[in-house]
């Protein structure tokens, strides 16, 4: 956008500073702002990603020898479970969400998001729903300890925990669908005059698209739930054999929702990359609109590909054939996009700062759990490394690193024009090196442990796989320590930080940036700039 | 009605479609 000129002016000559109405906490459960709202999404990520982390903690505690030394099995499945769901609906999903919130009515010239009270609703529920997933712990049998993808027909002996779950799941449907109609309406009706779609940012390209498939995937999954509790409670049969119903359905529903859910953390995150990778290189993004259609072309595949996480189920050959070369064809537009951030950084005046650095780490190590996915959706070997150690490895590169990097540098990135603060710029790249070394500790060598069968999701193991696993809990420790370096960081920062400058970074060009002060104010573009 | 809340109407009902079409796909496929 480097080429637009603001012939309105900022529109913040005149902006009022309030906070609406209410002060204190009252202004935060009202809030209508989109920037209130995109700052209790962001907040609410990071507790749940530190409550997930605790558990991910117990998990590798437990893992840290051989035998059963601090937790029973059940509740060690609990652990699994619950770590999975508090970090994919908990974490990642609200991250980026706060991110959208935040960034897209400035970044395409818009006051506010189109329905702004249903924006505050779309928060709100995500407290509930995690308070239900927690609370499931404290109910007689415990939390759920049947994995995060809730296969039937382990569902359906779980106690009360489960149903509780399954509200939660609801709840954290209904949010993200809410998210998803006023990202969608935003886009499409609030953009400023001369915003044309292929002018946007990369950023809301993405989450154009990703509200497009939340739109479609969450009422699967929540159907499929729905199913469960109805199993569960009404008499029906839907995942039953003795009834009639299959079990395995329950997994094709599961994966139709899944695997464009992994495209729903991915796609946000390649957004972020996308507007930090220019910013350094000091050069518009390099192929911007074949950037568009293969986040399109990705979006559209991971509909057709859901049957490559369950090949072991007894599909026939040619199922498992057409899921794989489903599947091997979605490396063609992700290795475009791959391709696009590396031509873009080609022959840059690069510099390297944290959120650079993340980004640059983003694109090493999701690349790499990008090549595991490869490995894995070859039927024959897939079949070999089903549930083991290798896959969750695969998905903690794609996911822990990937999205979460990718966070990372956006929240780096961003900071300064949210807070009007800059961080420690020393403190942040330790942080970057001590979370890219240890998240490599933890998970590298679970290739190595998968390789060689250890199934995941059991809480005790034969001793050859001792010193792998001793690695992976002493790195999976240190990650989890870097990440208070991390709060400290951005309390630092919003506390005692420098004065951030209008246009932190040179090389960025996108609207926040060029068309709105530092810190931004309350209210922004309550006139519409008119782009040329 | 505006152009934001038809937008949003429509985006429901796809929703709304996949919720009740996983459903109804799923009864449809029980076995005897």
């Amino acid at each position: 956008m480097s080429a637009v000129v603001d012939s309105h002016g900022h529109g913040h000559e005149h902006h009022h500073d309030h906070h609406g109405g209410y002060g204190g906490i009252m202004r935060w459960i009202t809030t209508t702002n989109h920037k209130d709202i995109g700052t209790l999404y962001l907040w609410f990520s990071f507790i749940m990603f530190m409550t997930g982390g605790a558990m991910a903690m117990v998990i590798r505690l437990e893992l840290f020898s051989p035998g059963l030394q601090w937790v029973n099995p059940e509740f060690f499945n609990q652990m699994t479970t619950m770590h999975g769901l508090i970090m994919v609906f908990g974490a990642i999903m609200p991250a980026f969400v706060g991110f959208a919130n935040w960034l897209i009515p400035m970044q395409i010239g818009a006051p506010d998001m189109a329905f702004a009270r249903m924006n505050n609703w779309s928060f709100w529920i995500l407290p509930f729903a995690a308070s239900l997933l927690v609370i499931s712990f404290f109910m007689p049998g415990g939390a759920p300890g049947v994995g995060w993808t809730m296969y039937a027909p382990l569902t359906v002996q779980m106690g009360i925990g489960m149903d509780l779950t399954i509200f939660a799941v609801h709840l954290l449907g209904m949010s993200s669908i809410m998210g998803s109609i006023n990202i969608i309406t935003t886009i499409l009706n609030l953009r400023a005059p001369g915003m044309t779609l292929m002018r946007m940012p990369l950023f809301c390209w993405t989450w154009l698209i990703t509200a497009y498939l939340l739109v479609a995937a969450m009422p699967v999954l929540a159907g499929a739930v729905t199913m469960t509790l109805t199993d569960r409670h009404f008499g029906t049969t839907f995942f039953n054999a003795a009834g009639g119903g299959d079990p395995v359905l329950y997994q094709h529903i599961f994966w139709f929702f899944g695997h464009p859910e992994v495209y729903i953390i991915a796609l946000p995150a390649f957004g972020v990359i996308s507007q930090v990778i220019p910013a350094f290189s000091r050069k518009p993004l390099f192929g911007y609109a074949s950037m568009v259609y293969a986040t399109s072309a990705i979006a559209i595949l991971s509909f057709i590909v859901w049957a490559h996480h369950m090949y072991t189920v007894g599909m026939p050959v040619t199922g498992q054939l057409f899921f794989m070369y489903a599947t091997t064809l979605i490396a063609v537009p992700t290795g475009v996009k791959v391709f696009n951030w590396v031509a873009t950084m080609w022959k840059g005046a690069l510099s390297f700062e944290t959120p650079m650095l993340f980004a640059i780490g983003f694109l090493f190590l999701f690349t790499l759990g990008g090549f595991t996915g490869l490995v894995l959706s070859l039927a024959a070997v897939d079949i070999q490394l089903h549930d083991t150690y290798y896959v969750v490895a695969h998905f903690h590169y794609v996911m822990a690193i990937g999205a979460v990097f990718a966070g990372f540098a956006g929240i780096y990135f961003w900071l300064p024009k949210w807070t009007g603060k800059m961080y420690d710029e020393k403190l942040g790249k330790l942080h970057f090196w001590l979370s890219t070394i240890f998240i490599n500790i933890t998970f590298f060598v679970q290739h190595f442990s998968g390789l060689a069968g250890m199934p995941r999701r059991v809480p005790d193991y034969p001793l050859m796989f001792e010193t792998w696993n001793k690695i992976s809990s002493i790195g999976a420790f240190g990650f989890g320590l870097s990440q208070l370096l991390f709060l400290y960081i951005v309390l630092k920062a919003i506390r005692h930080g420098e004065k951030a400058k209008d246009k932190q970074w040179e090389g960025a060009d996108s609207l926040e940036w060029t068309h709105l002060p530092t810190p931004v104010p309350y209210h922004s573009f309550e006139t519409q700039p008119v782009l040329k | 009605m505006s152009r934001n809340l038809k937008t949003a109407l429509a985006l429901l009902l796809i929703s709304l479609v996949s919720f009740i079409g996983t459903i109804v796909k799923i009864w449809m496929m029980r076995g005897g």
